[in-house]
């Protein structure tokens, strides 16, 4: 979707773009030759629409990261409790298990819909063997284990 | 006044240039693969999902590296009959590694992810009119899947196709020219109309239409150790696309697949040896059609 100015004939550029709030977005426009501003809300059908493509509105793709319209989010998080969670150690208390940073970088570098079962596994994996760190060994062993 | 065209660029969100962007990772993702191939029919409940596996079972054993990815989203059933239900999911440095089987065949499939007790849902602002966007949502989540896993050097990837014959035009529009198709029917005639029309539908785009196969064409019976008629009046099937072989119905089959039992643990049987010859039939249209390796 691309805007103009019509009293300038000036393609108008994205300048702000509040929070999607009720499933409505509001991002500003602005004409680059006479500074003319207005706003497209758009409704949620609209949003959902562009959320399905699995892309981000904003004016920065690659840094509008809590304010884009789309594609980060787990498509299914309403389900993964059913996934998470570690098992309760003697006294009912989960047992925290402690990722590296740079296990967490690889963990972050895969998509948010597999992560969750991916953290439960690996950490699974770690305390069968008698380990509360994931490390980047950890995934490669298990990468090893399971053949991948 | 200046028309869409003479604009560059959207104004800021650069949607085009993200999309091209998410067909590109598809590309070097896939780009490792030799022979993409997609099972669908159109209809329902004629075993894609079996043949699938049992093929890739088949093919496997010969040797060929083999990955299989459950696209029926809502109907996973690949997790189940490939005994990755559980499967864990590891990260690499960039990609998620796949999930393998006893018998080394990489499989995605949904089910691996969602228990069977859950349907499939995504996250909406748009209540109640799921029909506008789901269609998007998922091929949209086809695309991640692609570009997220390491599907690495294979011989052939395996599409396991929902049922519905304007689905598999959609796959096969979405999967572009590169991905061959082969169809699987049943000998009714209410199955056989519903797949011509999948051929009808892909017949009109580059996709190559590799041939059918005729699934539950009898079945076996194990008290007699002969092959009896499971439909009435099994005409020829009329598909002007090859058959690339008929393959019976077989409970045993069936348990195997409940179970997560791969096809090289079932005993040689007229189902085993029919499987066999379909896989090379395969083999032998994929290796006499196919394009160099890219």
């Amino acid at each position: 979707m691309k805007f103009l100015c019509v009293p300038c004939d000036s393609p108008m550029k994205l300048q702000t773009m509040a929070p999607p709030e009720g499933g409505s977005l509001s991002v500003v426009y602005s004409c680059p030759e006479c500074g003319y501003e207005m706003a497209m809300l758009t409704n949620p059908f609209e949003t959902q629409l562009v959320q399905s493509l699995g892309v981000r509105i904003g004016p920065d793709a690659s840094s509008t990261e809590g304010t884009s319209a789309a594609g980060t989010s787990c498509p299914f998080a309403a389900m993964m409790p059913a996934v998470e969670g570690a098992p309760p150690d003697q006294d009912g208390e989960p047992i925290p298990v402690r990722w590296t940073s740079g296990a967490e970088a690889r963990l972050a570098n895969i998509p948010a819909f597999v992560r969750p079962m991916a953290r439960t596994g690996i950490e699974r994996f770690a305390r069968e063997r008698g380990s509360l760190e994931v490390d980047e060994k950890t995934l490669d062993a298990a990468r090893d284990f399971f053949g991948m | 006044m200046k028309r869409y065209h003479d604009i560059v660029g959207d104004g800021g969100s650069g949607v085009l240039e993200q999309v091209a962007e998410q067909r590109t990772r598809i590309t070097d993702g896939l780009a490792g693969v030799r022979h993409l191939v997609a099972v669908g029919s159109g209809k329902g409940g004629v075993g894609k999902s079996t043949l699938t596996l049992h093929l890739a079972g088949a093919l496997r054993a010969r040797g060929l590296r083999i990955a299989i990815l459950d696209a029926d989203f809502n109907g996973p059933s690949q997790a189940r009959m490939a005994g990755v239900q559980g499967a864990l999911f590891v990260p690499g440095s960039h990609k998620v590694a796949l999930p393998r089987t006893r018998n080394g065949i990489g499989v995605f499939s949904m089910g691996s992810l969602i228990p069977e007790s859950e349907a499939l849902e995504f996250e909406s602002v748009a209540h109640g009119e799921s029909h506008t966007w789901r269609a998007t949502r998922e091929f949209s989540l086809l695309g991640e899947i692609l570009g997220a896993f390491e599907w690495g050097a294979l011989d052939l990837l395996m599409f396991d196709l929902p049922p519905g014959a304007e689905r598999t035009v959609q796959y096969a529009d979405f999967l572009g020219p590169r991905t061959s198709f082969l169809l699987v029917t049943i000998p009714s005639e209410v199955a056989r109309a519903v797949v011509a029309r999948s051929v009808a539908a892909l017949s009109k785009g580059p996709n190559r239409l590799l041939g059918y196969v005729e699934n539950m064409s009898g079945y076996y019976c194990r008290d007699c150790n002969a092959i009896k008629p499971l439909f009435v009046s099994p005409e020829p099937s009329g598909l002007e696309i090859p058959c690339l072989g008929t393959v019976p119905f077989d409970p045993e089959l069936a348990r195997l697949c409940d179970t997560g039992i791969p096809l090289a643990e079932l005993p040689d049987t007229p189902v085993g040896r029919a499987l066999e010859h379909v896989a090379q039939q395969l083999l032998d249209v994929l290796e006499s059609t196919t394009e160099p390796p890219r």
